[in-house]
């Protein structure tokens, strides 16, 4: 048996929705194990069940069956003011759309998960993280006066801030043009390294998923096939 | 379009809006409730006093007056009652005093009492309560006497005991409980006792001098009609030698003062109330803007499916007219519910306890004014979605084009126009309308400045250190397109009638209850006979008194002014009067019944060498004129009576006449409360008239019920008023009006919470996805809960804080300009305000907020 735990384990994991006096099966008893540090592009083409299989590892939605395992323990009953703790400890989040708050200044959304956690000094966190990705003179900026990428780029500062143990990423550059995703890549790789997070990545494009350890293809809500080498064997770093 | 396919599509697109329709339905509700309460409350107690008319005078007719009735009206009677059966009883009342006699469990005590003598029978209609049951004339048969209960408990007396009124002894026979004509009695100077007329005559308080008066009650045999009523009426008037100092009312008017005062509260809560639908209208335009802005796709769908502009128009107008006829139902069950409230509420103030009745009017009234003020507001957000490209279901980022400053004038001067025809239809009278439409635009746009100001720099202050919570509730002020300012002027509105109310309130009521002004007299003494003075004096100086003042005092009637008879002014007078009530005209109506009072009230003459340190001569010179003899006047009242220096006067000082002439005007501090008087004659003139004394005294606290206590035993006839018990009488009063006033008011800040939770709604997709957002973050449900709480309470604080400096400053002018009375800032009522709105305004913001708050993370943030 393993000492350490895989950061992330879905067992039979099957998601299903009503659509009219239909039921749709979205997800369709996936097994997955994706070991600590590890980099995992999940591809497939649209309603393949790719952001819902995100969701589901990420504690925002519920399976209709099976099980997320997050460092060997299981979420999926978990409450769900029990899950906001949970991400607010171990898990950070990249959107297609950014997702800042409007009506917060740059440096007020790199801020929230840092005050959230109860993280010391939290400023000084969330003004180096700014430097880091660029943006170090635009702290008091809203998000309507950031360009795409610029926005994309606090959105990433945002989620490292606290040091999450795991990334999820919905597509982080679908928005963007692509010297400008391949710029998000870039800071995003640099930012995983310091922390040495398990990455999450759904992405259609090809070439983003070849940065990664593995890649998982789905289609109609099952794995199709996996490329890459195997999940790591335990203790073993991630290679680079 | 045929009207099937058009409710079709208007009910197909009212889907998915649920929490909308919730909103507008209870903007309107709320004014449309206060709207109808208020004209359903007015409209039953005008049908009770025209129904009970007769109940209420006791007879078919009454004349009131100061003099007795002549004897030219006895004749008349004497004659009508031997060839119709007509029936007639006389009423003599005056304030005076009661006292338990020696031997009685309460003996020493005393107490003012309303007395009512009866000569006849009485009353001819309408219930009169008492305990015995037994009619009232064998109770007051051979020195009986009948008094409201609270008299026996305070003189501790029991039925089968003597009472002295007067000097003289009366039996107690029996308690009253109930009368058919004491209307309007929420101000009482005393308990009632009955006594009969003899007995009344008996004890010489009808005296010179006081002040009585006499009322005449007529019957006319077997229910008679109106017309046969007021035929009579007119031969009443015609056998009166001076009918201008008679007062005739008859059942067929139906009370006409007491409606006319109906009337004139209606009209001023009527406008209060109108103020909460307005708020309401806000709200109402906020949800259709809204909804529209949700529905641009659709209005370019169909645009590009063919439809018409105005097809659009009507599916969109449809359903606000249908939605607003919901909101207006709501509303008028709410507002009959309130009705059955006001008497609880207002019970004392009340002149009769009507019967609540279904009123189709108010009803009706609610319903149109429902529906006009939600199409006002409707109609420009309406007219601008119309503008909507069909090229949007290409590309969905064409907006609208922003409406043309013209489009924006028009829209805005008919909005006014509406107001004004609205608030005009409320108050009955354009003017008004046009006062409260003007009024009130004037108002909302100061608070939409100083809601702006104080957004724009709350929003700018350094906030990165505060609390996470309060950081988000203020970078939420500036939200694109927050309708902060809407919210925050609504609920503004409401927080400054209920403040500004309860600053006027409180600065009257402070007045009155406050401490008199040093060395101001604590009580008035009346009726005393001039051999009486020196005994009197004598106990004044007893009880501890300082600061006596005393001086004579003669009672005269006006006969002539300037050569005119005074009968034929005040008729002229009373002309104008009617005139002016039929046109609906408050000011100049009033202004004829001042003049007719000042013309034929009792005058009550002094003569002075010097005056009192409180008046100060305006025109004029005192008594330096040698060949006449010299009056001066108070210079308002001589305003009312037409006087100015160089007037000629004659007085009837007790049937002998008087010749003055006016030779100086004065201005009175009467705030002092020391006495003083209208008239003041040049000493010498009236010195061998008939008169009484009047006087002032300053006595230590609670002397007043002692003095009159040990006066009531040896000087029957003098009556003790205690200032402080009168001023205290006025101050309950005026809290109950008030307390009316602001619990209307509490409608406008109940439709300024629907509209901010309204707005809260709006912006639920918004809010939807921050909930997520900050869920994926990892803030539990009660954090979130927290920020959204925390953004409505700063809204909350704001209207608050904005609404209480308006209405401080609103009732800070009414005070000091409009009254007089120095204002005082008391903080107490505005940091409540402000406290309470940011509490409710974080309870309505959490309550809208319940649906993002419940969703599921992902779902929010995938359809972003």
């Amino acid at each position: 048996m393993n000492p350490i735990p895989p950061a992330i384990e879905l067992r039979q994991l099957t998601k299903r929705l009503p659509s009219g006096d239909r039921i749709l099966t979205i997800l369709d008893a996936v097994d997955l194990t994706i070991a600590a540090g590890e980099f995992v592009a999940v591809l497939g083409p649209s309603g393949s069940g790719k952001s819902t299989l995100l969701g589901l590892a990420a504690g925002l939605d519920r399976p209709t069956s099976g099980e997320v395992l997050i460092d060997g323990a299981p979420i999926q009953n978990l409450s769900e003011d029990a899950l906001a703790l949970l991400r607010r400890r171990k898990i950070g989040f990249v959107f297609q759309s950014f997702q800042l708050l409007g009506n917060m200044t740059a440096l007020e959304n790199v801020l929230l998960p840092l005050e959230l956690g109860g993280h010391e000094r939290p400023l000084e966190r969330a003004r180096q993280l700014l430097l880091r990705v660029g943006l170090g003179e635009r702290g008091h900026h809203y998000p309507a006066q950031l360009s795409g990428g610029e926005q994309q780029r606090v959105a990433l500062a945002r989620a490292f801030a606290p040091r999450p143990e795991i990334l999820f990423a919905d597509e982080p550059t679908g928005n963007l043009d692509g010297a400008t995703g391949a710029r998000i890549l870039d800071v995003l790789d640099e930012l995983r390294a310091d922390v040495a997070a398990t990455l999450v990545l759904v992405t259609h494009d090809p070439s983003i998923a070849e940065r990664a350890d593995r890649r998982i293809y789905l289609r109609d809500g099952r794995v199709e096939r996996v490329e890459g080498r195997p999940s790591l064997a335990p203790g073993e770093s991630p290679a680079r | 379009m045929t009207a099937a396919t058009l409710l079709r599509q208007m009910v197909r697109e009212t889907r998915g809006a649920r929490g909308r329709v919730t909103f507008f339905v209870l903007c309107l509700a709320v004014g449309v409730g206060a709207v109808v309460a208020v004209a359903g409350f007015s409209s039953s107690l005008r049908a009770t006093l025209a129904r009970e008319a007769r109940q209420l005078l006791a007879a078919d007719l009454r004349v009131r007056s100061l003099k007795p009735v002549p004897t030219a009206v006895d004749e008349l009677l004497a004659e009508a009652a031997a060839a119709q059966g007509v029936r007639s009883a006389r009423l003599t009342e005056m304030v005076t005093v009661s006292a338990a006699p020696q031997g009685t469990a309460g003996a020493g005590r005393s107490q003012l009492v309303e007395l009512k003598a009866i000569d006849g029978e009485f009353p001819f209609y309408g219930r009169l309560e008492l305990q015995p049951a037994r009619p009232l004339s064998e109770l007051l048969a051979g020195d009986g006497a009948v008094a409201a209960p609270e008299l026996l408990v305070r003189l501790s007396l029991r039925l089968g005991d003597p009472i002295a009124i007067g000097g003289k002894l009366f039996t107690l026979r029996g308690t009253v409980l109930a009368e058919p004509d004491r209307l309007g009695n929420a101000f009482s100077l005393g308990p009632r006792l009955f006594l009969s007329g003899e007995s009344l005559r008996s004890t010489g308080l009808v005296a010179l001098g006081s002040r009585v008066t006499h009322r005449l009650l007529v019957k006319l045999p077997d229910e008679a009609a109106p017309a046969a009523v007021e035929a009579f009426a007119g031969r009443l008037r015609s056998a009166l030698p001076d009918p201008a100092f008679y007062r005739i009312e008859t059942s067929a008017e139906g009370q006409p003062e007491l409606r006319r005062g109906v009337d004139r509260t209606e009209r001023f809560l009527g406008l209060v109330a109108l103020l909460s639908l307005v708020v309401g209208g806000v709200g109402v335009a906020q949800t259709v803007r809204a909804w529209l802005a949700s529905r641009l796709d659709s209005i370019a769908v169909f645009k590009a499916l063919g439809a018409r502009p105005r097809e659009i128009l009507a599916i969109y107008l449809g359903q606000t007219v249908l939605l607003a006829a919901l909101g207006s139902l709501v509303g008028v069950a709410l507002g009959m519910a309130l009705e059955r409230l006001v008497p609880r509420l207002a019970g004392a103030l009340l002149p009769v306890l009507p019967q609540i009745e279904f009123q189709p009017l108010a009803v009706l009234r609610g319903l149109g004014l429902g529906i006009g003020v939600a199409l006002l507001f409707a109609l420009p957000p309406l007219l601008a979605a119309l503008a909507v490209p069909a090229a949007r279901v290409l590309r969905r980022e064409i907006e609208p084009l922003p409406p043309s400053r013209l489009a924006l004038f028009v829209t805005t001067l008919a909005l006014l126009a509406g107001l004004t025809a609205i608030a005009g239809l409320q108050a009955r009278s354009l003017a008004w309308g046009a006062a409260f439409a003007g009024g009130l635009a004037a108002t909302a746009a100061v608070l939409a400045l100083g809601a702006r100001g104080l957004i724009f720099g709350v929003h700018r202050l350094p906030r990165l250190r505060l609390p996470l919570p309060l950081r988000y509730g203020l970078a939420a002020l500036g939200r694109p397109g927050a309708p902060t300012v809407a919210s925050v002027v609504a609920l503004g509105l409401g927080a400054m009638v209920v403040v500004g109310m309860r600053t006027v309130e409180h600065g009257l009521t402070s007045r009155l209850r406050g401490d008199l002004p040093t060395n101001a007299p604590t009580a008035f003494l009346i009726d005393i006979q001039p051999d009486q003075w020196a005994a009197v004096r004598a106990e004044i100086d007893r009880a501890g008194a300082t600061g006596v003042d005393s001086v004579p005092v003669v009672m005269a009637r006006l006969a002539e002014l300037d050569g005119k008879p005074v009968a034929a002014l005040a008729a002229a007078r009373e002309q104008e009067r009617t005139a002016a009530a039929r046109d609906d005209d408050d000011s100049d109506e009033e202004r004829g019944q001042r003049g007719r009072w000042a013309l034929t009230r009792e005058q009550r003459l002094t003569f002075l060498e010097r005056l009192p340190a409180d008046n100060t001569l305006t025109a004029g010179r005192l008594w330096e004129a040698p060949d006449v003899d010299e009056v001066s006047v108070e210079e308002e009242y001589a305003r009312d009576l037409g006087l100015t220096v160089g007037s000629k006067i004659v007085f009837d000082v007790q049937g002998v006449p008087v010749a003055l002439t006016v030779t100086s005007l004065r201005k009175v501090r009467w705030e002092s409360f020391a006495i003083n008087f209208f008239w003041v004659v040049e000493p010498g003139v009236l010195d061998r008239a008939p008169q009484m004394r009047i006087a002032s005294v300053r006595l230590p606290a609670g002397g007043e019920q002692r003095l009159q206590d040990a006066l009531a035993a040896t000087f029957p006839n003098v009556t003790v008023f205690a200032i402080r018990e009168v001023l205290e009488k006025v101050s309950v009063v005026l809290e109950r009006i008030a307390l009316g006033v602001r619990f209307l008011g509490g409608f406008t800040v109940l439709a300024g919470l629907a509209i901010l939770a309204g707005a809260v709604a709006a912006g639920a997709a918004q809010r939807g996805r921050e909930a997520a957002l900050g869920k994926a973050l990892g803030m539990t449900r009660l954090q979130v809960a927290a920020l959204f709480a925390t953004e409505s309470a700063i809204v909350g604080l704001l209207a608050g804080a904005i609404g209480s400096i308006a209405g401080t400053i609103l009732a800070a002018v009414v005070l000091e300009k409009g009254m007089e009375i120095p204002f005082q800032l008391e903080l107490a009522p505005p940091l409540v305000a402000i406290v309470l709105a940011a509490i409710f305004a974080a309870a309505a913001g959490l309550a809208a907020s319940a649906r993002p708050l419940q969703q599921r993370p992902l779902e929010a943030l995938r359809a972003s």
